[in-house]
């Protein structure tokens, strides 16, 4: 392993193994990260970053919009806590319905262990191998963060937070100071990668934190699709995950990133993901929200250079005592920039939805076009369905098109759906799974499947 | 094998509309059913399929699919015991397509044990399946393209009533209920739906045809002929009561101004 600072390891005279257990005290101070940071092993900027960060997250009040965040238990939180000593859950403590959660969309068992907290590590180490090898003869990255920032400490100098700042919102400062884990891709200039990358090859404890840290960097003419998440419900203790992904999309590059997250509904996820797109690049979101008690999650496209395309994707589904704010924000700053913004949301059980978006076109983005089509659905008659638009526009010379309905499943329908043999339950999941549809065909297969099943189950689990 | 609607009356908001009906379809038979607009076709065909709008009452009311009561059975549970409606204006229901609800209508077919099932309602691999429905739909003149679009939606009235006798007879159910299949249908439509009914007739399906127009029955000709009016059935003759019907109307059978 190459070691990025020879200082800290002359200062301390010896070096640590990776899976070297470590678990920081609960609650959040100065000590904690900057002990977070002697673990890795960091570069001393890194620490400073860090600390700095760490400065922006107190300064900064809990935001009071968008969903009640003033019950995150932040004092009981553990920050930090390394691979090794995650192994927290005993099988038989998982909650039933998340076994038969699994059970039911059929994922093998040495994948239920790691998806349930049983075990620190899903064997897919083979299948990361014989990827790898493929990739990096076409000179890309591929890692987690962490291995990252010690393989590649000056790419990652060049851009890690240079998207999202940790002064850009409370969680993104506090992700900033205690972050570990996440994904670390670079593509060279003209490289198109034809598979899906997916951190599921690559999937650890490590990925799998509460603060994951993700940056892309797509060079010039470079394609890329990478895909995080699962659709099986992760069971985790901790109540907040905080992440922060930062994409770089130059000139003539392509990137897709596909999310599809189904937390244990104890969990607040609150997520900020931005892309920059330069010159005639094409950013692309497609963000599917299952689980979580609370999701916030707008993804962001940041239209820098001329002729550069935006879309975003996003699908919430929110069942009893779930309320998913999510949307997506796009920002024109050049001219003849387009952006596209497809929202599908589905509230039952007396769950709730909200659409939350920004356009924003400043007075450089001559001749941008934008769409944002926004689709309610309500299951039945006690969950709430809100929508948010927000359209700031400074230049006359635009196309904007906006486009919202909410449509609750109608006794027809399920009638229609009945009289061919369906159980009421069955019915809705399918009128459920057809809205959603349009979003659906765009994941990867494997995960569509899952993601209907899913939705079939949460129908059942309503109607009951 | 025979469909039992003995003494059937139904209301919808508590007004009383389908009065003391009895009536009785076997296997392989088509019954017409006729009657002036208002006169509860629709009423009877939805409390027939178990829609649970209408009220059903009366003390000695039965609806039985053979010796099975299905009286307070729910739609699905009817359709399960082999009947079929299909729609006047069937409804869109976006994002799903018609061989996804026939694989899910057929698929859960399966489960029930073989005397439960429709008529000939076998479990269908999926190379089977798409074989039949590829066969099927081109017996109807149904392009390819309209299986993979959205059901109902953004179709002609035509192209619907297409696809829901499409999915009678992909279904093969033991007693259909096809409510106005014949409106806004042109000539060589209409001759393509009869063909449908008479072939599901062959297979020994029980067929109720609502309809207000003779035509379609000249293609598929009725084996009884029952007038609907006022929410009372008040005549049963064979196909010459639908000549007479295209001829003189429904003044004779009617105190309703038309």
């Amino acid at each position: 392993m190459q070691s990025p600072n020879p200082i800290s390891d002359y200062k301390y005279g010896f070096h640590k193994p990776e899976n070297y257990a470590f678990k920081s005290k609960k609650g959040l101070s100065k000590s904690v990260v900057e002990e977070i940071s002697y673990h890795k092993n960091e570069p001393e900027w890194m620490k400073n970053f860090r600390l700095e960060a760490l400065d922006i997250y107190y300064s900064k009040k809990i935001p009071q919009w968008g969903g009640d965040l003033n019950h995150i238990p932040f004092d009981d939180i553990t920050y930090y806590m390394s691979p090794t000593d995650r192994k927290v859950n005993s099988w038989k403590d998982l909650p039933k319905d998340i076994k038969d959660t699994y059970d039911r969309i059929g994922i093998p068992e040495a994948e239920k262990k790691f998806l349930g907290g049983v075990s620190a590590q899903y064997e897919s180490e083979v299948v990361y191998k014989s990827i790898q090898k493929t990739l990096s003869a076409k000179g890309v990255i591929f890692l987690d963060m962490d291995s990252g920032l010690r393989q590649y400490p000056d790419l990652v100098k060049e851009y890690f937070g240079t998207i999202i700042p940790p002064v850009d919102n409370k969680f993104s400062a506090l992700n900033s100071a205690v972050w570990s884990g996440g994904s670390f891709i670079y593509v060279p200039k003209g490289i198109r990668v034809e598979l899906p990358l997916q951190a599921y090859f690559r999937i650890n404890a490590a990925n799998m934190g509460q603060f994951e840290r993700t940056l892309i960097i797509a060079d010039e003419g470079s394609f890329v699709h990478y895909v995080e998440g699962c659709t099986a419900p992760i069971y985790t203790t901790d109540s907040l995950h905080a992440a922060v992904v930062e994409i770089i999309v130059k000139k003539g590059a392509r990137v897709r990133y596909t999310t599809i997250q189904n937390w244990s509904t104890n969990v607040y996820n609150l997520v900020t993901k931005r892309m920059r797109v330069e010159e005639e690049a094409v950013g692309e979101w497609i963000d599917g929200n299952l689980g979580s008690k609370l999701t916030m999650k707008y993804p962001s496209v940041y239209l820098v250079g001329k002729g550069a395309k935006g879309e975003i994707l996003s699908v919430a589904v929110a069942g009893k005592g779930q309320h998913q704010d999510a949307g997506g924000k796009a920002i024109h700053v050049a001219p003849y920039t387009t952006s596209k913004i497809t929202s599908k949301s589905v509230s039952s059980a007396g769950g709730r939805t909200s659409y939350r978006g920004l356009i924003q076109m400043l007075h450089s983005a001559k001749k941008a076009k934008t769409k944002v089509v926004c689709d309610a659905l309500l299951v039945d008659d006690f969950s709430r369905s809100d929508t948010y638009p927000t359209m700031d526009i400074r230049h006359n010379d635009i196309q904007v098109e906006h486009e919202a309905t909410v449509s609750k499943i109608g006794n027809d329908q399920l009638f229609y759906l009945q009289s061919r043999g369906l159980k009421k339950a069955d019915a809705e999941a399918m009128i459920v799974n057809g809205f959603i549809e349009p979003i659906v065909k765009e994941i990867p297969l494997e995960y569509a499947v899952e993601l209907n099943r899913l939705i079939q189950m949460e129908m059942e689990g309503s109607v009951g | 094998m025979s469909l039992i609607i003995d003494h059937l009356s139904v209301s919808l908001n508590s007004k009383e509309i389908l009065h003391d009906i009895s009536l009785m379809i076997k296997s392989g038979e088509i019954h017409a059913l006729m009657g002036p607009n208002g006169s509860g076709k629709s009423t009877l065909a939805g409390s027939l399929m178990g829609n649970e709008t209408y009220k059903v009452k009366g003390e000695r009311l039965k609806v039985k699919v053979d010796d099975k009561d299905i009286t307070n059975l729910k739609t699905e549970e009817r359709a399960r015991e082999g009947l079929f409606l299909a729609f006047q204006n069937p409804i869109a229901v976006p994002g799903v397509t018609v061989p996804n609800l026939l694989r899910t209508a057929l698929n859960l077919s399966k489960n029930p044990p073989e005397s439960k099932r429709a008529v000939n309602n076998p479990a269908l691999s999926f190379s089977e399946f798409n074989k039949r429905l590829l066969t099927t739909s081109k017996q109807f003149n149904i392009p390819q393209e309209f299986l993979k679009r959205s059901l109902n939606e953004e179709f002609s009235g035509g192209e619907k009533k297409k696809l829901e006798m499409l999915q009678a007879v992909m279904l093969k159910p033991k007693f259909a209920i096809f409510d106005e299949i014949d409106t806004g249908l042109d000539v060589d439509a209409l001759k393509i739906i009869a063909r449908g009914i008479l072939e599901l007739k062959k297979n020994g399906t029980g067929i109720i045809v609502i309809t207000h127009y003779n035509r379609i029955l000249k293609y598929a000709q009725p084996d009884y002929v029952h007038i609907l009016a006022d929410g009372s059935l008040v005549e049963t003759g064979n196909k010459s009561l639908a000549l007479e019907i295209e001829k003189n109307g429904y003044k004779k059978w009617t105190n309703k101004i038309l």
